[in-house]
């Protein structure tokens, strides 16, 4: 999708966006053009269940500072990718290297894994809890206290820290899941559907964590099915279907790149007012919900957009008219429908 | 190593500290000492009720005074009678009598003829101590017949217990003991058997539960799935082995209050019920205590800790890869069974053959065998095993430690992430290989 190209040629590059005057670089990121550093590059991979190919020659690039979205229908490999990822599990062939280097056991510190299914002890207490798994990822005691005490506050359950997990209700054992998965300061967070099974409103909340740690320097990938926390949240996306990598890219360069010079016309009459020009198309025709006329029109060549705007202008009934750039989820089930 | 370390601490704090972890260390004991009293209550009383059965006597021999009209044994009153076989019967299912016991035979040394017709109520042990009490009582009007009187007979009573001796390395005999030794090694076997399937069990348990509860994705992508396992199997030895030394403590605290308080009651005994039946006892209980010196501590005590301990560790890394793999409770016995066969083979073979010969070829070969081992050697060692066979017998557990936790740690490694279906041994094969 992007150049071949060697990742530390960016690293020097550390100046704010204001002051980087590459044309070269902000043609090959459009809309991120300040993240250079590779954290996570995926190379060829493959993985098999027995002789059943679940991840098919993967290849992905997660630049450092970034949220990366993985999308892609049910069974497609995605939860397979992010355990190869977050070390639980190892490619059958293909590489991963994090920061540069091959993913090995030394980066478990560096990385928090919250995998789709979740689960914590339920016998345990918060405090225990968090402390045990803090200290798995090699954090030392006191720095782990800290840590869960800080989190604990920030997400207003420290009243409930000596308290058993069955006895919590399920929005907080939720909050102490992804506390759990960010206790170390991890540089790398993976979220296997991150917004699955939260409550709306812990779903905000994981919304906004998600930000404040990108704005902190995490890298962040992350699944899911809901593509408006993609369009919000995601620098880059891949969609994988079938195991394969389908597409991928940044949001906007992807959305872009599927335009396909289409234009939204809404006119006030109830019937298009006027003959359309030969060399237009009509797409669909709708109905806006205060019974104005829409028209999804489609021009052959994009020089022709002025002479479109100037017929409908001259219908003088004309009260809108827009490009039309598909949505992810259009490009989403497209993409997994043809493929 | 770290990791396994702080496995450990956790397996270990959250065990020691739940409740019924309390509960059972201080009423394990006490229950245990309950059960085996109880178990022995009923094995010597028996389900048998201790009413006096009333049986009806008919016999065609003479060995029955005729002034006699009732013969009382035990708890059985033989009533002499002369009333037909139809009226008999009839007042055994009325329950007026348990039973008749018909001698038809003429010749006093032949009972073949006999019936002993009971409305069910008879049981075997019954039924068998009537036979031996007819027979004692007939062979001894044989005797009589043939001029030798009950004080005769009952002089040629011999009394008394072989000594049992072994000759020792410097050619001095010393008590063997058999009965301490069968005693220790047993209940020593029996330790081994008992935490090896409830230590064994909770680990497995402790990997089943992590995986149910979808808990251990989390920890494995913190630490390898070896040391999760291995963590878990040390966490819950340790467990078990401050269960089993608090229980020691417990018991010898209860033991010496209840001997404190039988010695206090006893000195209260007047002094001229101390007759001489009684001193003979105090010098088989010196003599008991001078064999209970005589026994080779050390090579009891290393071997018990060395098979004690390999043999959990065996069977834990066993029983935690069936944990990692199954889903549900219901799957587990599918497996644990086969697994566990041999562990109960061994203490079956521990019981019975140990004991008639502790260094015959049986128990030799079994205290070999790495799944049998742990129970069988332990029995045998208050007998004395060579250090040669020790060392074959210990270092092939251990081999086959290692060789089980290597291939524990494949299937662990796959299983813990594999869920649906129930898995079958083919299964665990092929996670072998692909790992």
């Amino acid at each position: 999708m992007w150049p071949e190209q060697n990742p530390t040629a960016y690293v020097q590059v550390t100046l704010p966006i204001k002051y980087v005057n590459s044309s070269r670089l902000t043609a090959v990121y459009p809309s991120i053009p300040y993240f250079r550093i590779s954290m996570i590059r995926v190379e060829h991979l493959y993985k098999y269940f027995d002789e059943f190919c679940v991840n098919d020659d993967i290849s992905l690039e997660i630049k450092e500072g970034s949220i990366f979205g993985l999308l892609g229908p049910n069974g497609a490999g995605k939860t397979t990718l992010m355990r190869m990822l977050s070390t639980v599990t190892t490619p059958d062939r293909g590489q991963i290297l994090f920061q540069n280097e091959p993913l090995s056991s030394k980066h478990i510190p560096l990385i928090g894994y919250m995998p789709e299914e979740r689960g914590l002890y339920r016998k345990m207490s918060v405090v225990d809890q968090l402390l045990y798994f803090a200290e798995l990822k090699g954090l030392k005691r006191s720095q782990a206290k800290e840590q869960v005490k800080f989190w604990l506050k920030r997400l207003e359950i420290i009243d409930w820290a000596d308290k058993k997990m069955e006895e919590l209700s399920k929005g907080m054992a939720q909050k102490i899941q992804f506390i759990s998965t960010i206790l170390h300061q991890p540089k790398f967070l993976i979220l296997d559907e991150p917004f699955s099974g939260f409550d709306p409103v812990n779903a905000d909340l994981v919304k906004d964590l998600i930000i404040e740690l990108k704005e902190k320097g995490t890298t962040i990938l992350f699944s899911t099915h809901r593509m408006d926390n993609v369009e919000e949240l995601c620098d880059r996306l891949a969609i994988i279907h079938k195991g394969k990598k389908v597409l991928d890219g940044a949001i906007n360069e992807v959305r872009r790149s599927y335009f396909n010079n289409q234009y939204d016309i809404h006119f006030q009459s109830k019937e298009i007012p006027a003959q359309l020009p030969h060399w237009a198309t009509l797409e669909s025709t709708q109905f806006s919900e205060f019974g104005h006329l829409k028209i999804r029109v489609q021009v052959i060549d994009p020089n022709q957009v002025q002479e479109l705007i100037k017929w409908a202008q001259e219908t003088n009934q004309m009260i809108g008219f827009q490009e039309y750039v598909p949505s992810m989820h259009q490009i989403f089930v497209d993409q997994v429908k043809t493929a | 190593m770290k990791n396994i370390l702080v496995i450990l601490k956790k397996e270990y704090l959250t065990r020691i500290k739940n409740k019924s972890f309390i509960v059972m260390t201080f009423l394990g004991p006490i229950l245990m000492v309950a059960f085996y009293a109880g178990a022995i209550y009923f094995a010597t009383q028996g389900a048998e009720d201790n009413r006096t059965q009333t049986i009806y006597l008919t016999s065609q021999q003479d060995w029955i005074k005729p002034e006699e009209s009732t013969i009382s044994h035990d708890k059985f009153l033989f009533i002499k009678t002369n009333l037909s076989r139809d009226s008999i019967l009839n007042s055994i299912q009325n329950k007026t009598v348990d039973a008749w016991l018909n001698i038809n035979d003429l010749d006093l040394r032949n009972l073949d003829s006999a019936e002993l017709i009971s409305n069910g109520s008879l049981s075997l042990s019954q039924n068998s101590s009537i036979e031996s009490f007819i027979k004692g009582e007939v062979r001894q009007k044989i005797l009589e017949n043939q001029g030798i009187n009950k004080a005769t007979l009952d002089s040629a009573e011999v009394i008394g217990s072989i000594n049992s001796l072994e000759l020792g390395d410097s050619g001095n005999t010393e008590s063997s003991a058999t009965g301490i030794k069968s005693g220790i090694g047993f209940a020593m076997a029996l330790i081994i058997y008992m935490f090896i399937f409830i230590y064994g069990s909770m680990v497995m348990r402790s990997a089943m539960e992590e995986k149910t509860n979808r808990i251990v994705e989390v920890i494995v992508s913190s630490v390898k799935p070896f040391e999760l396992m291995m963590g878990k199997i040390l966490g819950v030895a340790l467990v078990g082995l401050s269960q089993f030394f608090a229980w020691i403590i417990l018991t010898i605290a209860l033991i010496s209050g209840a001997s404190t308080i039988l010695q206090s009651g006893s000195s209260n005994i007047p002094q001229n019920l101390n007759s001489a039946g009684n001193i003979s006892n105090s010098n088989k209980g010196l003599e008991l205590i001078s064999e209970l010196h005589n026994l080779p501590y050390w090579e009891i005590g290393i071997v018990f800790v060395l098979f004690f301990l390999g043999g959990y560790l065996l069977y834990s890394s066993i029983f935690a890869a069936i944990g990692s793999a199954v889903n549900q409770d219901t799957d587990v016995q599918q497996f644990m069974m086969p697994v566990s066969l041999p562990l109960v083979f061994g203490f079956i073979i521990a019981q019975s053959v140990v004991f008639q010969a502790p260094h015959g070829n049986l128990a030799k070969i079994f205290s070999m065998i790495p799944l049998t081992s742990p129970v069988v050697m332990a029995v045998r060692a208050p007998f004395g095993v060579p250090v040669t066979e020790i060392i074959a017998s210990f270092s092939l557990l251990a081999l086959t430690f290692l060789l089980m936790v290597w291939l524990s740690a494949k299937i662990y490694r796959i299983g813990i992430l594999s869920y649906g279906k129930k898995p079958t041994w083919k299964d665990f094969v092929k996670w072998i290989r692909q790992s």
